[in-house]
């Protein structure tokens, strides 16, 4: 049994990123494993050291300051499951929520929950678009294609990228670099949504949350033709014709 | 000033004239070079409409409803000018009254009737003064162009405060909308959709009004029809649906399309559209509310409603070999669930073609096609044989439609539109359902309208369709 959870999916649903959980559902089930999704608002209970995939979305300004404030008192508990292994997916404002803070346009600092060496300072023009990347997973080259809509520019710290820009801006549009990862903690501005169309970083989550619970299933190697196939239309478009190398 | 008029006139038209020759529709171009030659081109000959101006804004229903207004006016013997399909920024309402115009910066017409977009309303208003303002519904719509909808909310109030003297028509299903009442000036007058047969307690689909616009707590609901429409009241202050002036108690689905009951000052009518979704039957109280408004006869008014065909894309019907298609515009997730759901709700095995693009006017994000229930056609994927998918994004909706439970086997990709569209008319099915994007609409138009016949809908069907129609009084 894989619990997957997602976080204030009433407040944080822009852009279609419910896909995520959709893809993760999907390609567990297809193996046959059985999964259950937890939906967590406000104020809810739930104990993240027995989750195993943990996805939250990005949201509007009002909404994004509503969960700040629930996260906070939930930062103990979350710190000690990412130590443990938790596998999360934060995807744009979600994203931003795991840095020390945003810079606000009016020179405001709005604290985040500081798990992760970031910061986010609000541009001055959107970035918006089709985005490439290349995303590497334990040595093997991995290129993701997806759609970025962000004003907040993220520069990493003592951090690691997800990925390297290959089209398209990323984190601030200047220094290549796409996302965060720290531990089983991946971050990301890129909707589309991310893991239907990349079905090989989608199966490498899967994994890490079957490896966290020294669980000995292999994954089952799933077709992916119409992932495939999606994900490459995005690619050639941007210049880049193959998945792999 | 009636030199510059009479250039910018001459250059609109002109314009229009040369993109026709090239086989382009000409919306929005003549408009803007006019506004190049004289910057109140607009403004001018706005002020010349005889009686009033209708302006009507909203996420989705704009066209629709703006339609069946013009018919309406029409059919009561007024002269009506309006914006033509999807030129609905400042450049395409300029150039509709440049069109209408003579040589001599005269418009002779009794209305205008413009669709405008949310982020074009300050503009427009600034230019034009209507004293009928219609706002349908606020949905998430091309979110890469409009990001947050409580902004899009903001403008729409900003422009209304210029107004002197207007009257709001209202949704009053839609707190996104209805709270705009609250505007001291402007007179409002609301329709609704009661509590009928398809009311639904719990919503899954995307909804976007959660919190009190006042003072955010969250709203609680008796009922919703479709995304965040329905019966809603505030736990913590005093905001809540409001009564409708018109309002619809009780719909049946009919061969042709949809009888409603309708009330409006506590009389009982029937109204009768040809058209299916509940959608529609929005845009029909909100025209039949404005119809009311400018005193237009009801009987006219119901009996042009009960005329009124869907133009392109809204739900056209075709013949193909005895086999009926149908071709649905779709625009964003909540309209799109809505043709889901008259797609689920009709009987027999069907096939299905999508076209997805991705240019400017479609948005140029697609990830809303992950807000669409689709899980609704993968758990009845029995009842379809086969989804062709097509478009820029073909393969998009592809995997969407893969993940939503449908089996891959019965998914195709074709990037061809032409034999996409010949293999979803000719599959095995009783009936097709065609769904395409904006920019995808007029290629698969084209493509259709040269395989298929369209189909004209009978005057007399619907009257001896339903039981509705003897238990309710009919007006004379």
């Amino acid at each position: 049994m894989i619990n997957v959870c997602h976080l204030y999916p009433d407040l944080l649903n822009l852009y279609g990123d419910r896909g995520n959980i959709i893809a993760v559902k999907r390609r567990c089930q297809w193996r046959g494993i059985p999964v259950s999704v937890l939906e967590v608002s406000l104020n809810d209970d739930v104990d993240f050291m027995e989750q195993d995939f943990v996805f939250i979305g990005g949201g509007s300004d009002r909404e994004q300051n509503l969960i700040a404030a629930d996260l906070l008192k939930r930062k103990k508990e979350l710190i000690k499951a990412i130590e443990n292994g938790l596998v999360i997916l934060a995807i744009c404002g979600g994203y931003q929520l795991l840095g020390k803070y945003y810079l606000a346009g009016d020179g405001e600092k709005i604290p985040g929950l500081g798990i992760m060496d970031f910061y986010t300072r609000s541009g001055d023009k959107r970035l918006v678009g089709n985005v490439a990347v290349e995303i590497d997973i334990e040595g093997f080259k991995l290129k993701a294609a997806g759609f970025e809509n962000h004003s907040g520019q993220t520069y990493l710290g003592n951090c690691k990228p997800l990925g390297k820009v290959l089209a398209g801006n990323g984190n601030n549009g200047k220094d290549g670099l796409e996302g965060a990862r720290y531990k089983n903690v991946f971050c990301s501005y890129l909707h589309g949504p991310l893991l239907p169309k990349n079905a090989r970083l989608t199966d490498y989550l899967i994994n890490l949350a079957i490896k966290r619970r020294c669980m000995n299933i292999a994954l089952d190697p799933l077709e992916a033709d119409i992932e495939d196939q999606a994900c490459l239309a995005m690619l050639g478009r941007l210049g880049f014709g193959k998945i792999t190398n | 000033m009636k030199l510059k008029l009479f250039a910018a006139i001459l250059a609109g038209k002109t314009v229009f004239w040369l993109s026709r020759l090239r086989g382009n529709k000409g919306t929005s171009l003549p408009g803007l070079v006019a506004r190049k030659f004289y910057g109140d081109s607009l403004r001018v000959l706005a002020a010349q409409v005889r009686k009033e101006i209708i302006v009507v804004s909203g996420t989705n229903g704009k066209t629709t409803t703006c339609n069946m207004i013009v018919g309406m006016l029409m059919d009561a013997g007024y002269d009506t000018i309006a914006n033509r399909e999807g030129a609905n920024m400042i450049t395409g309402v300029t150039t509709s009254f440049i069109l209408s115009a003579d040589m001599g910066g005269n418009i002779d017409c009794d209305y205008a009737v413009l669709e405008v977009d949310e982020a074009s309303m300050p503009k427009v208003l600034a230019e034009v003064t209507p004293s009928v303002v219609v706002l349908t519904n606020f949905f998430r719509d091309q979110l890469d162009r409009y990001w947050e909808l409580d902004k899009i909310i903001r403008v729409i109030r900003d422009a209304l405060s210029t107004l002197k003297r207007a009257t709001l028509v209202l949704n009053a299903d839609d707190p996104l909308v209805s709270q705009f009442s609250d505007n001291k000036l402007l007179p409002s007058v609301f329709y609704g959709l009661g509590k009928h047969q398809r009311c639904i307690k719990t919503n899954s689909q995307t909804r976007e009004a959660k919190f009190c616009p006042y003072c955010g707590e969250q709203l609680i609901y008796d009922y919703f029809h479709y995304g965040q429409l329905g019966k809603y009241r505030c736990p913590n202050c005093y905001f809540e649906r409001p009564d409708p002036f018109v309002e619809v108690l009780e719909t049946v689905t009919t061969k042709k399309g949809m009888e409603c009951r309708l009330i409006y000052d506590n009389k009982d009518v029937l109204l009768n559209i040809r058209a299916r979704g509940l959608y529609n039957v929005y845009n029909a109280m909100a025209a039949l509310s404005v119809g009311l408004r400018l005193g237009v006869d009801v009987d006219i008014v119901l009996e042009s409603l009960g005329k009124y065909r869907t133009v392109t894309g809204r739900m056209e019907s075709y013949v193909y070999h005895d086999k009926p298609a149908f071709l649905i515009l779709v625009k964003n997730p909540t309209g799109f669930n809505e043709a889901i759901a008259t797609l689920a709700a009709a009987e027999g095995a069907k096939d299905v073609f999508i076209a997805i693009n991705d240019n400017e006017a479609d948005g140029l994000d697609i990830s809303w096609l992950w807000d669409v229930d689709f899980e609704l056609l993968g758990e009845e994927s029995s009842s379809y044989l086969c989804f062709i998918c097509s478009g820029q994004r073909g393969e998009e909706i592809a995997l969407r439609l893969k993940y939503a439970g449908i089996p891959p086997g019965k998914i195709t990709i074709d990037r061809n539109i032409k034999t996409a569209i010949g293999n979803a008319l000719s599959g095995r099915a009783g009936s097709t359902y065609l769904f395409t994007t904006y920019t995808a609409l007029w290629p698969v138009h084209k493509i259709i309208k040269r395989l298929a016949t369209e189909e004209i809908a009978d005057d007399q069907c619907l009257s001896s369709v339903s039981g509705l129609a003897e238990s309710v009084r009919r007006p004379r």
